[in-house]
């Protein structure tokens, strides 16, 4: 019996230590972060901006953001930490605690997960932090804790890849849909576009959708069972160049690239030679180095107190062989 | 006597080849449904997609007879992809595939070594393997997908697209390997050996082999079946993201546990991790040609797996329940 009690005792002694330690550094932090705040205008070098991103070096598309990032930052003379999640949640939600710790204005998280980083949203706020959300949404119940997101409109993207699917097939015929990797917002977002457009303006049939999990040779594969199981197909929309590099090797093998017309919602470099071959329709300008400049100088205008919106798209143009030349071919 | 005779060959036959009772039961009830599935044409595409699995699967059988994993197949498959890609525009189609087979190798000879001859753990090893593997390959590419510029214009494009006598290439080469890796297994003096040490390795000592060099070799043909594997892969997607191949290790590993051979080593047949290896393929083929929803087709191969394995059991068994 006094065993139990004395162990309640610490029990409730252990909490109370953990709920007092936490409060008092929250708030500690939270009034220094209120102070900086209040402060007088501030010149670019006086801000100091952490970046969180979600797995840097895993594709051509994140690294190619880091640099820009970097290189930006430099040009306009701002100081950056910039770190790496490297793909895990845990770690990045205790980099932001770091960030938190280190007192910079800014916090850019581009989430791992959209929904385990609201936790931490939520202290960077209640230490006078805010926090911008860049390339992949936060989930909505972290709207609150953040001060916006900049990235692009993947619900756009898709509904682009839509208009010009209807274009090249003239309003009617059956089409595929090889969308991303199931349970990730992009792949969930670029689809509905896709569909929304198609069925609200068009007699095009979507006759199957299947996931290529963003990987070319997925992408492939499930080409080719498409292309056993249908006899008549005139369009495949793949959610990015990838897939779609993969859909056009199936094709090629199976002889029916002639008949079929092919549109993407992301321009990789594969997608920019194979627009050039006449092989892929066309596709959307995603591009890494707008992506980062957007964070980045939205970034600097919270940090300066500005008030800006809380979506903040770049433009991701239509890329198709009568416009091409005016792109620069994607370096991913 | 000669009906009892048969009938006690019948129960045998039922008894040993259960995995591919299994098998014919899934390809037909597919085929009720579906009027492409059964066609020369989809046979041929599943064999060729499997094909790449498939070559691992059986370098896989021999490394869990000597009772061991091989958990870094799957990065390795990315390495050499990735380095057959690369290479092959700076260096020519010949001396990548020579580059790509000797790094596979070396890669297997240290596994091969630290758990052959250093008896380490085999899962400690192959699972410390698999993230150094993939940090290689990020770093060699930097983070950048590969391509080889030019697909249409190199012989090296046989091994993953070519046909021969309207068979596909990877297809050819997947059998070939089977059939030699059968043959090797079960009539030479090397496949008694290795049944030998994956049944009780101190016992082998004993008689006189020399089990150390068995484990060893069993990592190097694993290594050696995968470079394969990814000299395949880059011909067939002649380009290659860094994250290709993550994750097979496990679809290998079902595969040739869904076969039948023992987790424990020491027993394992080649022709049934084939079998292994075409259910998978057939149900991810399947799925597709019946148009189940994707997020269902997860939870349906589950089942379908899980069935197979106990009738699988069940004939063994003489009974449906344990």
């Amino acid at each position: 019996m006094t065993k139990k009690i004395v162990s309640v005792l610490f029990l409730s002694l252990f909490i109370l230590i953990a709920l007092v330690g936490c409060g008092a550094t929250d708030s500690s932090t939270g009034n220094e972060g209120n102070k900086e705040n209040n402060g007088d205008e501030k010149s670019n070098n006086e801000i100091l901006i952490g970046i969180t991103q979600n797995n840097v070096g895993i594709d051509s598309y994140q690294t190619t953001y880091e640099n820009a990032f970097k290189d930006h930052a430099e040009d306009l003379g701002v100081r950056t930490i910039v770190l790496d999640a490297g793909g895990d949640v845990a770690r990045q939600i205790n980099q932001m605690e770091d960030l938190i710790q280190q007192n910079v204005d800014v916090i850019i998280v581009w989430p791992v997960n959209g929904k385990a980083i609201v936790p931490a949203a939520r202290n960077a706020k209640e230490a006078g932090i805010p926090v911008l959300i860049t390339n992949s949404p936060i989930d909505e119940s972290g709207f609150d804790m953040v001060s916006g997101y900049t990235g692009p409109d993947n619900v756009l993207q898709g509904k682009l890849a839509a208009e010009m699917m209807i274009e090249a097939l003239g309003g009617k015929g059956k089409v595929v849909e090889i969308m991303g990797l199931p349970g990730y917002v992009t792949s969930a977002e670029r689809s509905q576009g896709f569909r929304e457009e198609i069925e609200q303006n068009s007699e095009i049939e979507i006759i199957e959708t299947q996931p290529g999990d963003w990987n070319r040779e997925k992408g492939q594969r499930v080409m080719e069972d498409f292309l056993t199981k249908y006899r008549e197909i005139d369009g495949v929309y793949s959610a990015n160049d990838d897939m779609a590099a993969g859909a056009i090797n199936a094709l090629k093998e199976s002889g029916r690239l002639e008949d079929v017309k092919i549109t993407s919602s992301t321009l990789f470099a594969v997608g920019y030679d194979a627009i050039k071959r006449g092989e892929l329709y066309g596709s959307v300008q995603q591009s890494p180095v707008e992506d980062a400049k957007l964070a980045l100088e939205t970034a600097i205008d919270i940090a300066l107190g500005k008030e800006v919106p809380f979506f903040n798209y770049f433009e991701t143009p239509k890329v198709t062989e009568e416009n091409i030349d005016q792109f620069e071919k994607p370096i991913f | 006597m000669q009906s009892v005779f048969h009938k006690n060959r019948i129960i045998t036959l039922l008894k040993e080849q259960g995995i591919v009772i299994a098998f014919i039961v899934l390809i037909s009830s597919i085929a009720l449904v579906s009027d492409t599935f059964l066609t020369t044409e989809n046979m041929l595409l599943v064999l060729r997609q499997v094909s790449i699995i498939g070559i691992m699967a059986i370098a896989m059988t021999y490394v869990i007879i000597g009772g061991n994993f091989d958990l870094s197949v799957g990065s390795l498959l990315s390495l050499t992809t990735v380095l057959m890609v690369d290479l092959h525009d700076k260096v020519g189609p010949l001396g990548a595939i020579i580059i790509v087979l000797i790094v596979g190798l070396t890669i297997g000879c240290i596994n091969g070594l630290l758990i052959g001859f250093y008896s380490l753990n085999s899962l400690i090893v192959t699972l410390g393997m698999l993230p150094v593997l993939q940090g290689i390959t990020l770093i060699y590419s930097g983070g950048k997908n590969v391509i080889i510029q030019n697909p249409e214009a190199t012989w090296f494009s046989i091994f993953g697209r070519g046909f021969i006598l309207g068979i596909p290439v990877p297809v050819i080469i997947f059998l070939g390997m089977a059939l030699i890796f059968g043959i090797v297994l079960t009539k030479t003096i090397y496949g008694r050996k290795l049944f030998a040490v994956g049944g009780n390795q101190i016992a082998s000592m004993f008689a006189g082999i020399r089990s150390k060099s068995v484990i060893f070799s069993t990592f190097l043909i694993s290594s050696f079946a995968t470079s394969i594997a990814g000299i395949i892969m880059a011909s067939r997607v002649m380009s290659s993201q860094n994250n290709i191949g993550q994750g097979y290790e496990l679809t290998v590993i079902a595969a040739v546990i869904l076969g039948g051979t023992s987790l424990l080593g020491g027993s394992g047949s080649i022709f049934k991790t084939v079998i292994g290896v075409l259910i998978i393929g057939f149900v991810n083929n399947g799925l597709i040609m019946l148009g189940f929803p994707y997020y269902t087709q997860w939870l349906v191969t589950w089942v379908i797996i899980i069935s197979a394995v106990w009738i699988d059991l069940s004939s063994k068994r003489g009974h449906v329940f344990a």
